[in-house]
């Protein structure tokens, strides 16, 4: 392994040398020569003592949700939050019906069959935070599509026509309104990606200030590398999907959802206060 | 406003990448169209990049970019290895390629064994260096651009010209026409119209796929992971929808943590558009694993060379560094006069004149790049990893001095400069001959030099200059201090 003088990308390499053998041993044959401009000998790596937090986020769980909010609501998102999983699920059937007889209203009348009209995309529901969301929706006539199986064009002329996905999130951001999504059996990448809206229900115990309190969470706990080598994909999401490639003009949903709503919950179970009890329908004495 | 046909002459560049570096120059300062939309776009993105920089510690989040950087590169070989290993222990396959032929060569092998017939794209200056698109036209698969911007120059067939804003050089009338002639677009300015129009043209592309490509912003070495950011989503469905998933990065790319990954991602978004974060940020490390629901079947990274690493053995290692935010573009003032296609490259700007000289690319007059600057600096001071671009300019130019690449004529007129210097009574008589022939050609043109003889025209052509001082400082000196004397 020779110091070789710089060549033409051109150069033949030897006979037998293989494209990794040769790049590789170019790059340490230079970076052994002393008298090399650029990088430094012996450049600091950035360590979790000295790498920076880069965004912040201050206050309680309620204060981190309203962040998540305003955050996402700058980007042309929209949220709301629920004190409990049951309200949670009454937000997101509200919220879904509301859309629906707004775009009824939107097609003045126009009939356009896709059949697909009263589906909604999702990921399974053991995997979504609030229960009974399946049955809700078959009480009002909606139906709960969650594939196993999105590869073949049949599998995909079947959802192709959807306008709504449900999901859960792996873990939410509040300093800047970003959810991130973990793929996985269940969890499907499909539903936060190819309908025209998507809500995310994010329980408070999914949620962090940032990314960076995310990762270090995982790292202390020995898991980040094995988080993300166990799924074939982890994606990072803040906002509705946008371009700006035409003259700096903003324009949403140009191949993502157009519309992101998002519902924020609290899933604390042990505080007695976020519990609804009898007696909460009779604080003002009747007589 | 525009009318139908003056839009419709505008709506292709007219800036010819392999005409001479000055008829390209020349071609875009004539071109008003271009100076509007520059104009338009630039100043926008640097107040935003300005702005998002300042809502944080923007100078430390520039330092520690820039210290995880110089650490990549000083342990490049090691980490690229480990990214390999962890991609093969994920289910992927890893490529090598030393060059561009090398790199379409593995693509076309790839997608022919998968019997691949169209390709989509997410937008990636990687594959553009290598001209990818056009190994894959010839070999009679289809490839679709899905990136908005890329899909609009596709159909222009144009290049980009500018690293995260491709359609830079065109104003919106200029894509509304375009629209309404190849996609049968009613006539409209409404850029929500147009959009959508898009959208259902290349949502039918995404489910028909075989095989999707994009570049690598970003790779995980402790993971094995490919990162990429996009705002529209076509980078996850590229890397989610079609069979088989093809990532090319430049061996550069490389970060040694999913936390330096993190960092680098938020130093990029702020940068490039003032984001505190993209819209999505996709990280692939394996095909689709048991159970679920879609993802490809094979996913192969290839490891590009293609000049790099000759870059670094020749020094210019920290042109390396480069996360391709396209800040340096965005404030720099050649770059906003002339635009990207008039250098001649896939990479314009700063850095595109650093690094096109030092790639093997097909530039015309790649020689004169370096000179496509006025040195002032915008460049270092809003690059996110403080690569001095200025200092590289300088040492390109140095070299082609070195090498003797430089004209007949300025070597002789610096002969003639050192021949002067080197003797005081040399240069007071140089300086006078310069004053006289000077006002003498200052008299003739009433003020300024508009005109000078061969080879000194190739100045006055494009600017004046002013003549000399009719009496030099040290002969007004002398003379005062004799005044003073006499008194």
């Amino acid at each position: 392994m020779c110091a070789k003088p710089a060549t033409t990308a051109k150069a033949v390499p030897p006979a037998g040398e293989s494209a990794r053998d040769a790049i590789l041993g170019k790059l340490r044959a230079t970076l052994a020569r002393p008298d090399l401009r650029f990088p430094p000998p012996a450049p600091e790596p950035l360590t979790a003592a000295t790498r920076m937090t880069v965004t912040r986020a201050d206050g309680d769980l309620d204060d981190l949700a309203h962040r998540f909010g305003r955050e996402l609501t700058a980007l042309h998102g929209s949220y709301e939050i629920a004190e409990t999983a049951t309200e949670a699920r009454l937000a997101l059937v509200n919220r879904i019906l509301t859309w629906i007889s707004q775009e009824e209203a939107a097609r003045k009348g126009a009939v356009i069959v896709t059949g697909q009209e009263r589906s909604i995309l999702a990921w399974n529901e053991d995997k979504l935070p609030v229960e009974g969301i399946g049955p809700t929706l078959t009480d009002l006539g909606l139906k709960l599509i969650t594939p196993s199986d999105l590869r073949t064009p049949e599998s995909r002329d079947k959802v192709r026509h959807i306008r709504v996905g449900i999901t859960g999130v792996e873990a939410a951001f509040a300093a800047t309104g970003s959810m991130l999504m973990a793929t996985g059996p269940g969890a499907n990448r499909s539903a936060s990606l190819l309908p025209y809206r998507h809500v995310a229900l994010i329980p408070y115990s999914r949620l962090y200030r940032t990314f960076e309190d995310w990762l270090r969470e995982q790292r202390d706990a020995g898991k980040l590398v094995d988080t993300y080598r166990s799924r074939a994909n982890l994606a990072l999401i803040t906002g509705p999907s946008k371009s700006a490639d035409i003259e700096m003009n903003l324009t949403l949903g140009v191949h993502g959802p157009k519309f992101v709503h998002v519902i924020l919950f609290d899933d604390s179970p042990g505080d007695p206060d976020r519990q609804y009890r009898p007696s909460d329908l009779f604080d003002d004495d009747p007589l | 406003m525009a009318t139908a046909t003056a839009t419709s002459a505008a709506t292709r560049s007219p800036i010819d990448l392999y005409a001479s570096y000055s008829d390209r120059v020349r071609t875009a300062l004539d071109n008003q169209h271009l100076k509007t939309a520059l104009n338009r776009s630039t100043i926008r993105m640097s107040n935003q990049r300005v702005a998002s920089l300042a809502a944080v510690d923007g100078q430390l989040l520039r330092d520690q970019t820039r210290q995880m950087k110089e650490y990549v590169l000083r342990h490049l070989p090691d980490l690229l290895e480990q990214f390999e290993a962890n991609i093969v222990a994920n289910g992927g396959q890893v490529h090598w390629a030393r060059d561009a032929d090398e790199a379409n060569r593995i693509v076309l092998d790839i997608a022919r064994r998968a019997n691949t017939q169209k390709v989509v794209k997410a937008k990636s200056m990687a594959t553009e260096e290598i001209h990818m698109n056009h190994a894959l036209e010839e070999a009679g698969m289809v490839a679709v651009e899905t990136d908005l911007g890329e899909y609009i120059i596709q159909l222009a067939n144009e290049p980009p010209s500018h690293i995260v804003a491709p359609v830079i050089h065109k104003r919106l009338e200029d894509i509304s026409q375009l629209f309404q002639e190849k996609l049968d677009m009613p006539p409209t300015f409404d850029p929500e119209v147009m959009c959508s129009v898009a959208r259902g043209k290349l949502r039918q592309e995404f489910l028909t796929a075989d095989m999707g490509v994009s570049g690598c912003n970003f790779a995980i070495a402790e993971t094995g992971t490919v990162c990429i950011v996009t705002n529209e989503g076509n980078g996850r469905m590229v890397s989610t929808m079609p069979r088989v998933y093809v990532a090319l990065m430049g061996l550069e790319k490389i970060v040694p943590t999913v936390e330096d990954a993190i960092l680098q991602y938020q130093a990029l978004a702020r940068s490039a558009t003032g984001q505190q974060c993209t819209v999505y940020l996709s990280m692939t490390s394996g095909p689709r694993k048991p159970g679920d629901t879609e993802g490809p079947q094979e996913f192969h990274v290839i490891i590009m060379d293609n000049g790099r690493s000759d870059m670094l053995a020749r020094g210019y290692g920290e042109a390396l560094m480069c996360i391709r935010c396209g800040a340096c573009l965005n404030v720099c003032p050649v770059y906003r006069e002339i635009g990207g296609h008039a250098y001649g490259s896939t990479y314009s700007g700063p850095i595109g004149a650093v690094i096109s000289p030092l790639l093997p690319a097909h530039v015309t007059n790649p020689e004169k790049l370096p000179h496509a600057s006025s040195l002032c600096g915008a460049c270092r001071d809003a690059c996110p990893v403080k690569i001095d671009l200025p200092r590289l300019l300088l040492d390109l130019r140095a070299d082609q001095v070195d090498d003797g690449d430089t004209a007949w004529v300025d070597q002789q007129a610096m002969k003639g400069f050192l021949f002067a210097m080197q003797d005081r009574r040399r240069y007071e008589q140089a300086g006078k001959l310069a004053s006289l022939g000077s006002n003498v050609l200052a008299a003739l043109s009433g003020g300024n030099i508009k005109y000078m003889p061969p080879p000194l025209s190739a100045w006055t052509e494009s600017r004046n200059f002013p003549a000399f001082a009719k009496k030099s400082f040290r002969e007004q000196w002398s003379e005062r201090l004799a005044r003073k004397k006499s008194i």
